[in-house]
């Protein structure tokens, strides 16, 4: 059931994270376990409290206690969900696959650019860039 | 393109060295056999693993006695491999938990 993207690694963006995960229900189902405080608690983290609308505050703790106040950039009333958290910004986007089955994908990117990561990681990127071009 | 590269993208393209990978980023150095205790593997694919993430010149090695302890090499590129593998490590646990709510 679970599919998890790479492609992360075949693209000159290091700092980036991309996941996804097909689930057996409706788009409207999944995009409340996005939004409701309560279904987010149960994946997300242990405690979240969301205003989904664009400048709400999302707030969070970790497993390990870790408190983060963060903010809603972008939503697209049951599509997409931005948000920055800590030094990433992260955006959750839902489609729809085929009949009862809902694709989540999840790309998080590190605020610092791959530059600020010295010059042996630009080399890398540029590597990776000239290779798969 | 450096010869030094490429091997950084295929260590880390392997799901099961990015999580070796993450295990090293949230611990002072491990041996093969404490993170074969860790990771759901054998202590023979756990050093398989290590050495080719070695290749990669992600991760370094050093003797402790009579064992050998690894851990990830500082700087810009065990940065990377670090982020990338804990980042990618805690977004495979919420997506996990989020198709359990719908399994």
């Amino acid at each position: 059931m679970c599919n998890y993207s790479v492609a992360h690694y075949r693209r000159a963006d290091v700092n980036k994270v991309e996941r996804e995960i097909t689930v057996a229900a409706e788009p409207e189902d999944v995009w409340r376990a996005l939004t409701d405080e309560v279904l987010l608690s149960e994946w997300l983290a242990p405690e979240v409290e969301l205003e989904a609308e664009v400048g709400g505050e999302l707030y969070v703790r970790s497993e390990d206690g870790e408190e983060r106040w963060d903010t809603v950039d972008e939503l697209e009333e049951g599509r997409r969900l931005a948000f920055t958290w800590a030094d990433s910004s992260v955006e959750l986007s839902v489609d729809a696959v085929s009949d009862g089955r809902t694709r989540v994908r999840v790309v998080e990117t590190a605020a610092l650019p791959v530059s600020d990561w010295g010059p042996r990681l630009t080399a890398l990127a540029s590597a990776c860039a000239l290779t798969l071009a | 393109m450096s010869d030094a590269v490429g091997p950084v993208f295929a260590a880390l393209a392997h799901d099961t060295r990015r999580r070796v990978v993450q295990t090293l980023a949230s611990g002072r150095g491990a041996t093969a056999t404490s993170l074969a205790a860790d990771l759901p593997m054998t202590r023979q694919a756990v050093a398989k693993h290590l050495a080719a993430l070695q290749r990669a010149e992600l991760v370094r090695s050093a003797r402790r006695g009579r064992e050998t302890v690894y851990e990830l090499k500082p700087g810009p590129l065990g940065e990377a491999a670090s982020w990338l593998a804990t980042v990618g490590g805690e977004w495979d646990e919420r997506l996990e938990r989020l198709g359990r709510l719908f399994a």
